[in-house]
């Protein structure tokens, strides 16, 4: 069972963003980028499932500029077994990533494709979806457990209140949540073995994929600033407080 | 008069100087405030003041050399050698209340701030002006820059950014007279005269009170990775330092032992980061434009045996996860009272010096649990005995003590430290003649006496 994994190379999930001075977007200079943490998750699994036997390869793919190379080498030596680039410009929107996996799907006929739920940047949580869609495969989103049986696959996913299972007929989707797994850290022996695996550059020509926009970012500005808290002297100062002032009693 | 009735008039007029509610006098306070991280000593102070500005500080220094009382200046009372541990009726002067962080200088990347500001508070000031400062350590949540500087604490960047002497552009300090001193005042270049400032940095409590701290800040490193490495010795993870240095910008280099991470782990419940189990750890942190060259090292020392299995963060969050298990030692084990000893020499020596230690341990603690961590990039090692439960605090503190001498003479063999950056205080004593010669002593007391001509100043602590 070949499975197809999506990585995406975002800014690290513990740095504090700052807008650029001129409101146009959030700026990236000296900033520590990193695999989108739910796709971390997804890689893990994959290998999980090459570890136990089920799958039988593994292939991260990255869409993005020569940058995204590093991200899809993290994949590699956390055990994926070779990797794809669609080489990109600038910031791609869902609909495009979206029939760019399609498309490589297409090439590569995995019988399983595992997405993060949604990206750290964009928080857009559309693209597995979206690629549902197209390739006309069944999903299974926010997947905190998933378990292979024959051409069936098990999703067990977190909703409202609880959990819900679903049974998919594979070549199926999985978007995972963040309890889907812990991911391990990328040791030094498989880290050099990563730069030896193949990686494949495609453009969205040779997929037969035109990107085009539909969205113009009109501007990027930080939360406004919490203000200060203060002590109040006693309890009736605060219900006075609350009363008065935030009035929220 | 009756001692009581001197001590009831003693309050009374602390009150008068600082106001009641910042004289506290109950028991609880007394046990809380009257000690530090160390816990050897029972405390027993007379009182604790809360100073709220530097005239308050002089004043009280001038009752206190009219009274002969004894002062000890306390911050955040993590240290580590009971410098600031008050066992014999001493005013315990807490610097929790001048704690404003007063004036930044963008033009001269300075921060002027109370002495009972907290490093961390330092730090994320630092952060939310696009700027860093760069000592740092497991307690710098609580820690305070006045504390800082009185210990010229070290931490895990010394390998590159060295210990707090070199972060300090300007101290006020009220001396045992009660003058107030201005030392540096920010200046980058000052040979007027000998250097007062850096007799203050160091000198635990024993010859002013730090108010008042003017620190540098610096840009920000490039965005780093960290690699855990797992090594069979430490003359093997000596190696492994040599290599680093000559080929990466390291801003860390730390290490552990397995008994540390086997702790840590317990604790936790956290997986092993490290697939092969190894004697010793290897903690690397380092530019991530040098992740290449990282490997190429892991490469190199690998092929040599001095490593068997490593790892890399690829993430923020991975690289923080893997200094935890180095972070969370210090506190995981402070639960079976450990006997530390804060070793340091010259890298050239390290190996040789640590062999010796390492035997004397062997042979002196066979049932002892042994637990080595520290800044080993700096030539720093933490060696810390655990405290079996069964056995009493007294007999296993003497146990202990006697073992240290033997170590302390190892280290005087080797030119090295008895104190890499803990300080003497009280707990260490015994041992700084190993360290400092009688001529260097004499010359220590000497200046003493002239920033403290009553001995009030922390009486007992480094010498007597
Ligand atoms: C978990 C843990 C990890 C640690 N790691 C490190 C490390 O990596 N490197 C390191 O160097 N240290 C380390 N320490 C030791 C300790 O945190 C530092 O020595 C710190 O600098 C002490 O600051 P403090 O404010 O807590 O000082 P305190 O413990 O309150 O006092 C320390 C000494 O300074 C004096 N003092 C305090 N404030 C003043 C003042 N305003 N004026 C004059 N004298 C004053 C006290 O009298 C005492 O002698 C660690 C401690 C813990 C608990």
């Amino acid at each position: 069972m070949k499975v197809l994994v999506a990585v995406k190379r975002v800014v690290d999930y513990n740095v504090k963003v700052r807008a650029k001075a001129d409101g146009s977007d959030v700026d990236l200079n000296n900033v520590k980028m990193s695999i989108n943490p739910f796709c971390e998750i997804a890689v893990e699994e994959a290998v999980r499932l090459k570890e136990a036997g089920t799958a039988t390869e593994v292939i991260a793919v990255s869409i993005g500029d020569k940058a995204c190379q590093e991200q899809i080498r993290t994949a590699l030596a956390l055990g994926a077994d070779r990797g794809i680039q669609v080489e990109t410009e600038g910031s791609v929107e869902p609909l495009v990533v979206a029939k760019l996996l399609k498309g490589v799907v297409e090439k590569e006929q995995p019988q399983l494709v595992i997405l993060g739920k949604q990206s750290i940047d964009g928080d857009n949580n559309q693209t597995g979806q979206m690629l549902g869609a197209l390739t006309n495969m069944p999903q299974g989103t926010f997947a905190s457990e998933i378990a292979v049986d024959g051409d069936k696959l098990s999703v067990t996913r977190e909703v409202d209140g609880g959990l819900q299972t679903l049974s998919l007929n594979m070549p199926a989707i999985v978007t995972s949540d963040l309890r889907l797994n812990e991911p391990r850290y990328a040791s030094l022996p498989n880290i050099m073995k990563a730069k030896k695996k193949p990686l494949d550059v495609y453009s969205p020509a040779d997929l037969g994929v035109e990107v085009t926009t539909h969205l113009t970012q009109v501007s990027v500005e930080p939360p406004a600033e919490r203000q200060a808290g203060i002590k109040v002297e006693s309890v009736d100062e605060l219900v006075d407080k609350l009363k008065n002032e935030a009035k929220v009693i | 008069m009756s001692h009581q009735s001197t001590q009831q008039q003693r309050i009374e007029a602390l009150r008068d100087l600082l106001g009641a509610a910042n004289v506290l006098i109950d028991q609880q306070s007394l046990t809380h405030f009257g000690t530090d991280w160390t816990r050897y000593y029972t405390p027993a102070p007379l009182a604790i003041v809360f100073p709220t500005c530097i005239a308050d500080v002089q004043a009280l220094v001038i009752y206190a050399a009219e009274h002969s009382l004894a002062l000890v200046p306390s911050g955040g009372r993590t240290g580590l050698s009971a410098g600031a541990v008050a066992t014999d009726g001493e005013l315990v002067v807490c610097l929790d209340k001048l704690n404003t962080i007063d004036a930044f200088n963008p033009v001269d990347g300075t921060l002027r701030c109370g002495a009972g500001v907290t490093t961390g508070e330092i730090q994320s000031f630092a952060e939310r002006e696009g700027l860093y400062y760069p000592v740092d350590f497991a307690s710098s949540g609580s820690s305070q820059i006045g504390g800082n500087v009185a210990t010229n604490a070290g931490g895990i960047k010394v390998v590159r950014y060295g210990m707090t002497r070199e972060w300090i552009a300007g101290l006020k300090v009220v001396t045992g007279t009660g003058e107030l001193l201005d030392l540096n005042r920010g200046l980058v270049k000052n040979n007027a005269g000998y250097d007062l400032r850096h007799l203050v940095i160091g000198s635990e409590g024993t010859l002013g009170i730090v108010v008042e701290v003017t620190v540098r800040l610096v840009n920000p490193p490039a965005p780093h990775s960290v690699m855990l490495m797992a090594c069979p010795s430490m003359p093997a993870i000596i190696e492994v330092l040599k290599a680093a240095r000559s080929t990466l910008t390291l801003n860390a280099f730390e290490f552990f032992s397995d008994k540390a991470l086997d702790k840590v782990c317990e604790a936790t419940g956290w997986q092993r980061p490290v697939q092969v189990e190894s004697p010793f750890y290897a903690l690397l942190e380092f530019e991530q434009s040098d992740a290449d060259a990282a490997q190429n090292l892991y490469a190199a020392v690998a092929s040599q045996h001095w490593a068997s299995d490593a790892v890399m963060s690829q993430s923020i969050g991975q690289a923080q996860q893997l200094w935890a298990f180095r972070e969370r030692i210090s506190e995981i084990i402070s639960h079976w009272v450990p006997y530390k000893s804060d070793i340091s020499s010259v890298i050239s020596k390290l190996p040789d010096m640590l062999a010796a230690i390492d035997e004397i341990v062997g042979r002196a603690y066979p049932e002892f649990e042994i637990v080595w961590f520290g800044h080993i990039g700096d030539g720093n090692v933490h060696l810390n005995v655990l405290k079996p439960e069964a056995l009493d605090i007294q007999t296993f503190s003497e146990r202990c003590g006697e073992v240290n001498t033997w170590v302390s003479e190892v280290v005087r063999e080797y030119g090295g430290s008895v104190s890499a950056e803990h300080g003497i205080g009280l707990l260490k004593k015994s041992v700084l003649p190993y360290s400092v010669s009688p001529a260097e002593l004499a010359i220590m007391r000497g200046i003493k006496a002239s920033f403290d001509p009553h001995g009030i100043m922390n009486p007992g602590k480094i010498f007597d």
